[in-house]
């Protein structure tokens, strides 16, 4: 199928980017890996009069050290070197197994970390072709003026489902947003809105040129668990990524995020009391974070596999995955 | 606009519109067909090709952005007409029926072998995990794959041996036999 026409931009610095970003807005979108935009394109789903090709310029790729010892990684490295960079693998194990397990091996060389981390939200009534969606009614996140999974609202409910995000949430990463006014760092959960139908919270001529992920979280233990249908190719349905060390007080410090399930990648806030609690009871009764996890988890109706199957899933997710780092 | 890039060792420029993908690219303007359209949005693999020797979905990529790259098509691997060791084993293990998927496969697999001459199945199996096939239940590419990583292993060994002892081997174990696996399995009997 070929894509509606746009004029094309290939940029050579990331100061270009912004500029012809900031210049044309809503009417150009940001084309990196292109395996999230050119299928969309090829949808409907977004008819830019511009395209803005990150791929050309040089410096936003590559995964480096900081001085004090953070690690750097560029937006458009791409998924594949994240997941086998063998140092990084080793410092954040957790980091390389949720971006393994993304897509399929060719799409993880073509799709890139800041693509991944902007990737569009997903529902069943979204992610399909113009002539479907127009046959079964046009939903208000495109096209339409109603919400078919939850028709009583005026919210989109499409599920963000990129599987680097919940892992660079529990180990505490912040974004570089490169902007008409300069760069500014950001904790990565203040990338989100929450909003299906406009789930980032990126400016005029804003682009995520850099994450940054603290010494501090490397060598914490880690668990991904992802549920989809098939193990290759498919997205996730539902996905949890817990990080957690014990000090050497005893203390734990600990952090989970869901992915798939919610408008934006949740942390699940209260989770590392609740756990100190747990841990408290003998045996350890992890019943309750478990529970705090089922209070985070807002799975609606937005993929062929049901919601409850998905609320399910991530119940048992959040069992293994503490089995795993606390064994 | 125009796009130059090398397809299968030869120089190319086109004049195309910055909307064209690389997969019309190579069937439309340069009618090199090899490449198959599966899916259209980026989830079978049919598409896969080598840009810059790493494989890629044409259907995925914008020609434009392949600009001074340099693609192989499944058109481009075999050498004076005659095919590779994994084509041939294609053809002879089953490992093509309807044959929509293999030139993706075949490209995916060229791209495994070509950074690990000495893969396992399970490795074989990852590296082919993002191509479907309809027909084949996967256990034919599979072997396949091997036979073809047995051939180039026997090849070399037999590079590897003197000639004298090699002919003598070959006359004390009388004509040679049909290959073992040389037609595919019929479940028919
Ligand atoms: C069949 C299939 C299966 C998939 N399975 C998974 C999966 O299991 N898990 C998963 O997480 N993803 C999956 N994906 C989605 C995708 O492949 C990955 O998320 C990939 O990392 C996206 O990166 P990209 O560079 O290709 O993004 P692009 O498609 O280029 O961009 C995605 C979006 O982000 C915006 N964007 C890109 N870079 C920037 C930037 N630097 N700053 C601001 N905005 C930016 C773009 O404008 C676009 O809206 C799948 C895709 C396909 C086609
Ligand atoms: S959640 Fe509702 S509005 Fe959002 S994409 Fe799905 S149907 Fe459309
Ligand atoms: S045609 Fe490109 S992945 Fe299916
Ligand atoms: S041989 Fe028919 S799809 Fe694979």
């Amino acid at each position: 199928m070929s894509l509606p026409s746009f004029q094309l931009h290939r940029p050579r610095e990331l100061a270009e980017a912004v500029a012809l970003w900031t210049e044309h807005g809503a009417a150009a979108k940001l084309l990196a890996g292109g395996t999230d935009l050119i299928p969309s394109l090829k949808q409907g789903l977004f008819a830019p009069d511009h395209l803005i090709d990150l791929g050309a310029i040089a410096g936003l790729t590559g995964i480096s050290r900081a001085a004090n010892g953070d690690w750097l990684i560029g937006a458009m490295t791409r998924i594949h070197e994240v997941a086998e960079d063998p140092i990084l693998g080793r410092e954040f194990p957790l980091l390389a197994a949720a971006a393994g397990q993304i897509a399929s091996p060719v799409l993880r060389r073509m799709g890139t970390l800041g693509g991944n981390l902007c990737l569009d939200t997903r529902c069943l009534w979204y992610n399909q072709s113009y002539l479907w969606r127009q046959s079964c009614g046009f939903c208000l996140k495109k096209n339409g003026a109603v919400c078919h999974v939850a028709p009583g609202g005026r919210r989109c409910w499409a599920a963000f489902s990129a599987d680097t995000a919940p892992a660079l949430l529990v180990l505490d990463a912040s974004v570089e947003i490169a902007g008409p006014a300069g760069a500014r760092w950001l904790p990565l959960a203040e990338l989100y809105s929450g909003a299906g139908d406009h789930p980032l919270r990126l400016g005029r001529g804003e682009i995520l040129s850099r994450v940054r992920l603290p010494a501090a979280a490397a060598g914490m233990r880690g668990s991904y668990q992802k549920f989809r249908i098939r193990n290759s190719i498919d997205y996730p349905l539902a996905a949890l990524a817990l990080a957690l060390r014990r000090e050497a007080n005893g203390a734990v410090t600990a952090r989970l995020a869901l992915t798939a399930l919610n408008p934006a990648p949740v942390l699940v806030a209260g989770l590392e009391r609740c756990l100190a609690a747990a841990l408290a009871a003998d045996p350890p009764d992890l019943a309750a974070v478990v529970q705090l996890v089922n209070r985070a988890a807002k799975p609606l109706s937005t993929s062929t596999v049901p919601a409850d199957y998905r609320r399910e899933m991530v119940l048992i997710q959040a069992r293994r995955a503490l089995e795993a780092c606390l064994a | 606009m125009i796009t130059a890039f090398t397809v299968n060792g030869q120089p190319r420029r086109l004049e195309l519109d910055p909307a064209t993908l690389l997969l019309e690219a190579l069937r439309e303007h340069l009618r090199l067909t090899g490449t198959k359209c599966g899916c259209d949005d980026s989830s079978c693999g049919a598409c896969t090709v080598l840009v810059n020797g790493q494989p890629a979905l044409a259907c995925t990529l914008l020609a434009a952005g392949c600009d001074g790259a340099d693609i192989t098509t499944i058109e481009g691997i075999a050498t004076d007409g005659r095919l590779t060791a994994l084509q041939r084993a294609f053809g002879r293990m089953g490992g093509a029926q309807c044959g929509f998927c293999t030139p993706g496969m075949v490209m995916a697999a060229k791209a495994l072998l070509d950074g690990n001459p000495d893969p396992s199945d399970g490795e074989i199996q990852a590296a082919l995990s993002g191509n479907i096939c309809r027909c084949t239940g996967y256990v034919q590419i599979l072997a396949s794959v091997r036979a073809a990583l047995a051939e180039a292993a026997g090849a070399a060994a037999d590079a590897a041996r003197p000639k004298a002892a090699a002919d003598a081997q070959r006359r004390a174990a009388g004509p040679t036999p049909p290959p073992q696996a040389a037609e595919p399995q019929s479940a028919h009997g």
